[in-house]
């Protein structure tokens, strides 16, 4: 009992990073009907420039995610722009685009940080805390804290202020949107910032608990992206339950199946989501009438 | 054609001669460039043509090299046995990561697909029997009498062959029947239920076509190299040869193997600089995607397309215009009172009923239609005749009610079966093949292979052909009685609304249906178009088709239809001939919404129009 405990709590804080992965995903994809495969290396982007700013500048942790999350908005927002002309068109070349973006950001990150990567010493005092005799890092609940944090104010941004509200009005229809006068370009443009802002704040949380590398961007965004379908695509709610679901089944895969985790993770991905295309909270169906 | 076969001649001779001009580093270079090619080629029909998002193809590509790699060194089974264990193991993984297909598609299939292309390099790095991250060595080269192919300027023709039946293979694919399906069911998958293609089994197809071609080059790779190690099969490979197909335009085999040579020749121009070359290529997938989605092979009629539009004109005079020529009448049966038809009727639903979550779009709809008739189903907008429709061909399974067609039960079957039994249809919103010809379009409908025919392209080619040739004389009498042949050589979205609409008749006629589902077929046409429409209804009722229509024109429904069905909010209100009905009050209720009101409401015939 105590092992499997141990083994959730381990699985949740990674979790948490997937969830943040997951709701850009989401976020995206609900407003503009884009699948951000490109997501994933805008992860390691945020991972790279938080740890640089942390590290190398030596900026205190927080401002380096400041730093990082504004900056990859940047990137966000150069994305958005070239890739506009297929918004809402041609799904699959929309999918190739965005993954020719990762390819070019993968190669950039080698460029600009070399291709071996780095270690990031964790920002708080690393002694765990002991709650009824199971082990919790202090950086894993401060990442808890974070994200959920994150999330709540994205949903409150989401219903509680106009700009959010004109967002959902785009996702649901995009043409009723443009007839009521809301600015769909710059609706998705905001997306899309908002989408790439938590992937910088998700690198720059996991750069403690993994190592920083040019290629850390496939696996984070594939088990991301894998959280949100699980949770049932575009839905806020299924990106949070499906990301930590993913890092839970991670986690227990690590500590029973060891090296051979990741394929048995997505062999059980593969079949959850064949049985249930939509996910646990999708609405959409996949074959669209 | 002369050209043609000058060309193909042309390059085969230069293939040829290739060696003589190369030194042994550049052979090398040039043989792994042709196992992209073929990885492309499959990768193109799996996305381009048959519109799978496969992003598993180096996967397959792996468990070729790695099979042969194992049963050789540690089964020691000789290389060509191994080879053909390992495409058969090729084609088992392409068939089992196809399986998600027949769930998901697009972004869906995307990530699942790659998703089990990462499970197997997390399989082969951890695995003790694939040798982990080291990888397997010392794979014996390929025996064959009298030749030395552990020699590359050897191995390169058994590859030049190898690919030229590989590609041979793919066209004569893509230009037969089963590529025809496969495009028509890129382009619009339901539509291409409605006319019978096997959709799940097609997608199953594609995906064994592009394991095998992986498996082949998998193989090839293995005798090469001699060696595997994990990062070969990488996703960044994956990405790679995704890469290619795009550059060089997934629709278009040709291109695919084009896309593949450049992008190999720049990795070899940048090969001291690989993360620059990442960028470039990684830039001009971008650049592909958003200006010329096509890719290479798109391009010279792109560019023939923009010398057009300045005023460029060559070769001979302009033809003149296509025009749509009239409709050619059915032969009637002989004696159409003799022929005694069926008993009972043709389709009959029983208590059907269709709920989308809360919304009740169907609620308990009876109906009967009898052999010959034409029945109209009239009802104010989302009064549920589409979704009734949609039950009826098999889109929908309807939630409560049996639908019988000729007396057998068929609440539910998937709708190419419906297909198959004899339920044609149209669609409200025109669903044509886009990326076809007004021709294949029709040749789709009248091809009736099943996907167990598909063993003749590996056997019986010669089958195929002559089959492929019977389609298209009988597509052209379809054509020619829809007054279509004009417009056979062009693509459905280029052609005006009303023409649209015509080839959506022929194209479901084209399956000799014994009913025809008629989803709004006036909507948008012209006064003349309408009357041309009600005498080619009246002809395809007389050669003995039964047909259900939907119409808001009440002038075509009370001229056209025998008996009228009226639906109201996803009940049945009224039914009987067009006069009885368009005077029954809750018709007129449901109308205008008040009874009241109808007494102020000067005629019937007014009111409905």
């Amino acid at each position: 009992m105590q092992v499997f405990f141990q083994t959730f709590i381990g699985g949740v804080s990674l979790g948490a990073i997937y969830a943040l992965v997951a709701l850009g995903f989401s976020l995206v994809y609900r407003t503009m009907g884009l699948v951000n495969f490109a997501h994933g290396n805008v992860v390691m982007i945020g991972a790279y420039l938080a740890s640089t700013f942390y590290l190398s500048v030596r900026l205190p942790f927080a401002l380096a995610m400041v730093v990082a999350i504004v900056v990859t908005g940047i990137v966000g927002v150069i994305i958005e722009r070239v890739l506009r002309p297929l918004e809402n068109k041609d799904f699959d070349l929309m999918l190739i685009g965005t993954i020719g973006f990762g390819i070019v950001l993968e190669a950039l990150a080698i460029i600009i940080w070399g291709a071996t990567g780095r270690a990031v010493p964790s920002p708080v005092p690393a002694a765990p805390l002991s709650i009824v005799g199971i082990r919790v890092r202090t950086y894993d609940l401060m990442v808890l804290a974070i994200a959920a944090a994150a999330t709540i104010l994205l949903v409150l941004f989401l219903q509680r202020t106009k700009r959010g509200a004109a967002m959902q009005a785009v996702a649901m229809d995009h043409e009723a949107a443009t007839a009521v006068g809301i600015h769909v370009g710059r609706s998705n443009a905001i997306a899309f910032v908002i989408g790439a802002a938590l992937a910088a704040l998700a690198g720059g949380l996991v750069g403690p608990l993994l190592y920083v590398s040019p290629s850390m961007g496939g696996s984070l965004g594939i088990k991301g992206f894998a959280g949100a379908i699980l949770g049932g695509f575009g839905s806020i709610p299924g990106a949070i339950v499906g990301g930590v679901a993913i890092g839970v089944l991670d986690s227990f895969t690590a500590g029973h199946f060891q090296g051979y985790s990741e394929l048995v993770t997505f062999l059980v991905f593969t079949v959850i989501i064949m049985v249930r295309p939509t996910g646990l909270f999708g609405e959409r169906t996949v074959n669209r009438a | 054609m002369k050209v043609r076969i000058a060309v193909i001649a042309g390059f085969g001779i230069a293939a040829w001669l290739l060696p003589y001009g190369l030194d042994s580093y550049s052979i090398h270079v040039v043989n792994v460039m042709i196992l992209f090619a073929l990885l492309a080629i499959g990768l193109g029909l799996a996305m381009g043509v048959a519109g799978q998002i496969n992003l598993a193809q180096v996967a397959f590509f792996g468990v070729g090299a790695y099979t042969t790699a194992i049963l050789t060194t540690r089964a020691g089974l000789g290389f060509w046995t191994a080879a053909a264990i390992a495409m058969a193991a090729a084609a088992a993984v392409g068939l089992l990561v196809g399986t998600p297909a027949l769930r998901m598609q697009s972004h869906y299939l995307g990530i699942v697909t790659l998703g089990l292309a990462l499970a197997f390099t997390n399989w082969v790095t951890n695995s003790q029997v694939a040798g982990g991250a080291e990888g397997i060595s010392a794979i014996p080269a390929p025996p064959l009498p009298g030749i030395d192919l552990s020699n590359e300027y050897f191995f390169y023709y058994v590859e030049l062959i190898v690919f030229a039946i590989a590609l041979t293979f793919g066209l004569f694919v893509v230009r037969t029947p089963l590529g025809r399906r496969m495009r028509a069911m890129r382009d619009d998958a339901l539509a291409a239920g409605a006319v019978g293609v096997e959709v799940p089994m097609l997608r199953m197809t594609a995906f064994l076509l592009a394991s095998i071609f992986g498996g082949v080059a998998g193989v090839l790779y293995a005798g090469l190299i001699r060696y595997v190690a994990p990062e070969t099969f990488s996703i960044a490979n994956m990405f790679l040869l995704l890469a290619m197909v795009i550059i060089g335009g997934r629709q278009n085999l040709i291109g695919c193997v084009v896309g593949a040579v450049s992008l190999a020749l720049l990795r070899e121009l940048l090969i001291d600089y690989p993360t620059y070359a990442q960028v470039t290529y990684g830039t001009i997938v971008v650049l592909t995607v958003v200006f010329a989605p096509t890719g290479l092979a798109g391009l010279p009629s792109r560019v023939t397309a923009a010398l057009r539009r300045r005023g460029w004109r060559w070769g001979g005079a302009a033809t003149t215009a296509p025009a749509l020529k009239p409709f050619q009448r059915y032969a009637e049966p002989p004696d159409a009172a003799a022929t005694e038809s069926p008993v009972g009727p043709i389709l009959e639903v029983h208590g059907v009923s269709k709920h989308f979550r809360g919304l009740r779009a169907l609620d308990g709809v009876s109906l009967a239609v009898a052999y010959g008739e034409i029945r109209g189903i009239v009802g104010p907008n989302g009064s549920g005749k589409t979704t009734l429709f949609n039950v009826i061909s098999g889109l929908y399974k309807p939630s409560a009610g049996r639908v019988r067609l000729a007396g057998r039960p068929m609440t539910g079957a998937r709708s190419y079966r419906l297909a198959q039994a004899g339920v044609a249809r149209t669609f409200q919103n025109l669903r044509l093949f886009g990326d076809l010809t007004v021709r294949e379009n029709v040749l789709v409908a009248l091809d009736r292979t099943r996907t167990i025919d598909t063993w003749r392209y590996a056997l019986w080619q010669v089958g195929v052909l002559r089959h492929d040739r019977a389609l298209r004389s009988a597509a052209d009498e379809v054509l020619e009685r829809f007054g279509l042949a004009d417009f056979a050589h062009l693509r459905p979205r280029a052609l005006p609304y009303g023409i649209q609409r015509r080839v959506e008749i022929a194209r479901a006629m084209a399956r000799s249906p014994r009913l025809l589902l008629l989803d709004e077929p006036a909507a948008g046409l012209n006064g003349e178009e309408v009357r041309q429409l009600a005498e080619i209804v009246r002809s395809i009722r007389s050669s003995g088709v039964t047909v259900v229509l939907i119409e808001h024109n009440m002038g075509l429904v009370m001229s056209l239809c025998e008996r009228v069905t009226v639906l109201a909010s996803g009940e049945v209100i009224a039914e009987g001939t067009p006069a009885e009905v368009a005077t029954a009050p809750q018709v007129i209720e449901a109308y205008l919404g008040d009874s009241a009101m109808s007494e102020d409401v000067p005629a019937v015939s007014e009111v409905i129009r």
